[in-house]
């Protein structure tokens, strides 16, 4: 059943690179665009058969592999990585649908699409840590060439950035998982063996730090984060939709499965100083969006800031922040493709994405309507302006890390705050104003370009208004989780029980 | 394709002004447009889509002068009863007083249509009005009221304005008024307590009659050049211009009036003797009204007084279509939308064609017409340029150079009103944007 995701995108990527080379682009797009709606499809199918009562992995699948190595196939799903499974296979759908009827090289770009999306959902579904870190170097490669040879003006710099980056991530976790694997003398790297309990706490510290950084370099987290801009504005839209919205989760989910997960004893001990991480890297991301005169690139430091809150989230770590965590995983997944695609399509049609040449596209007639309309209810969504899911998210998150971590939380909330600032900068500078009569002569949008816009933005109202759709699937796993946490040194929280004495 | 000017025919050196080529062009006989087919056709072209709706516009105009006069709740004013509909045009069909056009002098056969039809189906008048299906005849009221507002202007070649301060406009304004609201106590003891409250009501039903008067003039003349156009009897701008110029000289005499129709009985408040006429009392205000001033667009500029972006001399306007930025055209705050709207609904099929292979086609086809409609009213704005120049100063061929300076200077002094710095103006004006077929 689960194999499916992994294997049927593979398969297809296969068949797409060995097809005849007289097939036209837009038919290469459209076979893609089949295959990997099927595979959204059996998404769906096993989306009505999880159980969301029950708190653990479900749907296993288990093959024996190479057993000296500790590697075997197995598989499943849970409250944490149905979502993200779920937000894998439609942002491939997506990118593939947003992608150009002309793509140079069509064969390649989409199998490369294709080998992401099952890479990815095996990584989600990788029940064995080696298998795991299989399915994450898979994304290496595909990535690279994916941003430099469909990217822009300095794609090389940047897939090369990208590249090395993600290698140094993957060391890291390489290195944490044989460090966990082999002091703790399990028998094999199947998740559900490996128990921290019996290590120092010294060395659990040492080994959590290590998942850390090797999945903050992925989030990214503030200082490893300078391989994302670069990367998110390179790379075409499409890609950028499947960085920003898909690879991004990869780092969250693999800190809150391994991290959190593996070492819940310690986790409490670096709570604090991850939740004071996660607020400056939130700062940080918003302010230095607000500076950034070319829209991609405040779309790309719009993602760092909303992966702060992230991490605040996990930090807190009680029931309520990481069904927050999860659902703002989802959101911005959502949020930021619709972003990164209307983006797209302004940069396609206008020709530039800078700030100072952009005007008047909200313009009716001669100007790109639906298109800015959209734009504004992404930035809106993105800002956390109630009745979308951004708003959802971010509140169950704040609500549920407030009353560990107060001041990180009230950090994040301006975050909030400023990122309205640059969003509406964004907004004014592009859909308001006037057109300039000697430029304006754009040409029109065609639906294949709002198609993929429109589905996202049904979605951002739809969880936002009805947000049990969003939280309901991880509740009962994410309350397991927080269970195996020991009380953590909630100093903040007595403070502010003592206030109401 | 932009035609180089022929040469002047006397040694007048060249201008040096900053639309030398222009000022060149019209001291040739030409238009501020430049002489190319593809202009032609597109003034044309527009000419026949405005004058549909104009064909309505003047009918409604005089409907609402004559008939609704001061009626409080003139809920159906746009309704205009088929008397009127079927009202001769002095300047079209058999009995004309003067024929310009050789077709029918009763409503246009495509606004009959359009009436019956509207963009959907045959329903009841009142439907097609709720469901916006229909002829904007807002659009005539805000030209009306920006003549009426923008008063005094021409005097003291224009005597219709200050005629309508003279007592003795106001007491034929007061036999009218008290004759409307006979039997109507509330209305009549208003009328008493406020008396200028209706005089002033009174006085822009005069102006309701007087640009009603001044389209049913030119919507015989701009189906008359579609004509000519189709006939091939048309064949380049300076000869759609002069038409126009000639036009204008013939029909310059014709009595601009103010009647009013109470119970069967005709009031003139301002009566024919008086000897308003078309060109000083009604196309002149009106060109410079509609044309140059106008009232700044509501979703452009600004009316906040310490903004200073709006004039605080009414001469200083420069919002009519002569300036007008069209890109904005379909969006909330923009007048001239209305018009495009209509005018929309009458394109020739060569129109149609032409803007389907430019821009966006189908979809902006709003905007693609009203830069051909600013090409047109510049090229209108060339004719009455042209007739002031001939009626007050001397003709093109005038072999003494002090008359072609006199000429010059005239010309010159036309077009410096489209570089004037204040406000933005010369960015505003749209004068050198037309000189190039990339502008659409």
């Amino acid at each position: 059943m689960l194999s499916v995701l992994i294997w049927f995108p593979i398969l297809a990527a296969a068949l797409v690179a060995i097809l005849p080379r007289k097939i036209p682009a837009n038919r290469v797009r459209l076979g893609a665009l089949t295959l990997s709606g099927l595979v959204f499809l059996w998404n769906i199918f096993l989306l009505l058969k999880f159980d969301i009562t029950q708190p653990g992995m479900q749907l296993q699948e288990y093959l024996p592999w190479n057993e000296t190595l500790g590697l075997s196939y197995k598989l499943g799903v849970d409250g944490l990585s149905i979502l993200m499974l779920l937000l894998n296979t439609l942002l491939s759908w997506i990118a593939i649908y947003s992608s150009s009827q002309q793509t140079e090289r069509p064969r390649l770009f989409y199998s490369l699409i294709l080998l992401v999306n099952g890479g990815t959902a095996g990584a989600f579904l990788a029940e064995n840590l080696l298998l795991f870190f299989l399915f994450y170097e898979l994304e290496l490669i595909p990535f690279y060439l994916l941003i430099s040879i469909w990217g822009g003006e300095k794609r090389a710099y940047a897939g090369i950035k990208f590249l090395l980056y993600t290698a140094v991530s993957g060391i890291l976790i390489l290195a944490t998982f044989l460090g966990t694997v082999w002091l703790t003398g399990s028998s094999s790297f199947n998740y559900d063996t490996i128990s921290t309990q019996t290590l120092s706490a010294t060395l659990q510290i040492i080994l959590l730090v290590g998942i850390i950084v090797g999945f903050g370099i992925k989030i990214p987290l503030v200082p490893f984060h300078t391989w994302l801009p670069d990367a998110y504005v390179e790379a075409s839209a499409p890609i950028a939709i499947l960085l920003g919205g898909v690879l991004a989760k990869l780092g969250t989910y693999g800190l809150l499965r391994f991290g959190m997960g593996l070492f819940p004893q310690v986790w409490s001990i670096l709570a604090p100083t991850l939740a004071i991480w996660g607020a400056a890297s939130a700062i940080y991301g918003t302010v230095t969006a607000i500076a950034q005169k070319d829209i991609k690139r405040m779309v790309a430091y719009s993602s760092v800031g909303h992966m702060g809150y992230i991490l605040v989230a996990s930090a807190a770590s009680t029931a309520l922040s990481l069904v927050g965590a999860v659902a703002q995983m989802v959101s911005h997944g959502i949020i930021l493709a619709i972003l990164f695609h209307l983006v797209g399509v302004v940069e396609t049609k206008v020709g530039t994405r800078e700030l100072d040449k952009l005007n008047g596209l909200m313009s009716p007639v001669r100007g790109l309507p639906l298109i800015s309309a959209l734009l504004v209810l992404g930035g809106m969504a993105s800002a956390g302006i109630p009745g979308m899911t951004g708003f959802i998210a971010e509140f169950i998150i704040f609500q549920g890390s407030f009353s560990v971590f107060p001041l990180p939380t009230l950090l994040c909330v301006v975050a909030t705050g400023l990122t309205a600032v640059y969003f509406v900068i964004l907004l004014n500078r592009t859909c308001f104003g006037r057109l300039d009569n000697d430029l304006a002569y754009y040409p029109r949008v065609l639906w294949s370009e709002k198609i993929p816009a429109i589905i996202l933005a049904v979605l951002i109202i739809f969880l936002g208004v009805q947000p049990t759709w969003l939280v309901r699937w991880s509740e009962s796993t994410t309350t397991t989780m927080v269970a195996a946490i020991p009380p953590v040194e909630k100093v903040e929280t007595r403070y502010i029980a003592s206030l109401h004495q | 394709m932009v035609q180089t000017p022929e040469k002047p025919v006397t040694k007048l050196p060249p201008s040096t002004h900053e639309f030398a080529e222009v000022i060149h062009r019209l001291e040739a006989g030409g238009a501020m447009l430049p002489d190319t087919p593809e202009n032609l056709m597109q003034i044309i072209g527009i000419y026949k889509a405005y004058a549909v709706p104009m064909d309505f516009y003047w009918r409604d105009l005089l409907y609402i002068a004559e008939r609704v006069f001061l009626n409080p709740f003139a809920f159906f004013k746009y309704f205009i009863p088929k008397e009127y509909l079927e009202r001769h045009n002095h300047y079209a069909g058999d009995d004309a007083d003067l024929r310009i056009w050789r077709g029918e002098a009763t409503a246009h056969p495509e606004l009959l249509a359009f009436i019956e039809k509207g963009e959907t189906f045959k329903m009841p008048k009142l439907l097609h009005h709720l469901f916006h299906d229909r002829i904007n005849m807002e659009f005539a009221e805000a030209c009306m009221r920006a003549m009426l507002w923008h008063r005094h202007m021409y005097a003291p070649v224009n005597q219709f304005d200050s005629y309508l301060d003279s007592e003795e406009y106001k007491a034929n304004a007061d036999r009218a008024i008290k004759a409307y609201f006979q039997g109507n106590p509330l209305m009549l003891g208003i009328y008493k307590l406020f008396p200028d409250m209706f005089l002033e009501q009174c006085r822009q039903m005069s102006y309701y009659s007087n640009l009603g008067l001044f389209w049913e003039v030119m919507a015989p003349v701009f189906f008359e050049m579609s004509d000519l156009y189709d006939e091939g009897k048309i064949t380049s701008v300076p000869e759609a211009m002069n038409f126009l110029v000639n036009g204008i000289f013939a029909i310059a005499g014709r009595p601009i009036y103010h009647h009013v129709y109470i119970r069967g009985e005709c009031y003139e408040i301002i009566s024919k003797s008086k000897g308003f006429t078309w060109l000083y009392e009604a196309a002149l205000p009106y060109v410079e009204a509609v044309f140059y001033r106008t009232a700044p667009f509501r979703g452009t500029k600004s009316y906040n007084a310490q903004a200073k972006q709006v004039p605080d001399d009414q001469k200083d306007f420069h919002y009519g279509i002569l300036y007008a930025d069209v890109f904005p055209v379909g969006t909330a705050g923009i007048p001239p939308t209305l018009l495009m709207q209509d005018m929309l609904h009458f394109l020739p099929p060569y129109l149609v064609d032409y803007y389907q292979q430019h821009c966006r086609g189908k979809e902006d086809m709003l905007i693609q017409l009203g830069i051909s409609f600013q090409r047109s009213m510049y090229c209108v704005t060339s004719a009455v340029i042209q007739a002031l120049r001939t009626a007050l100063l001397y003709p093109l061929d005038d072999t003494n150079p002090k008359h072609l300076q006199a000429n010059r200077a005239f010309f010159e002094a036309q077009l410096n009103r489209f570089c004037r710095p204040e406000y933005g103006m010369r960015d505003a004006a749209r004068l050198r944007d037309i000189q190039t077929q990339d502008y659409r």
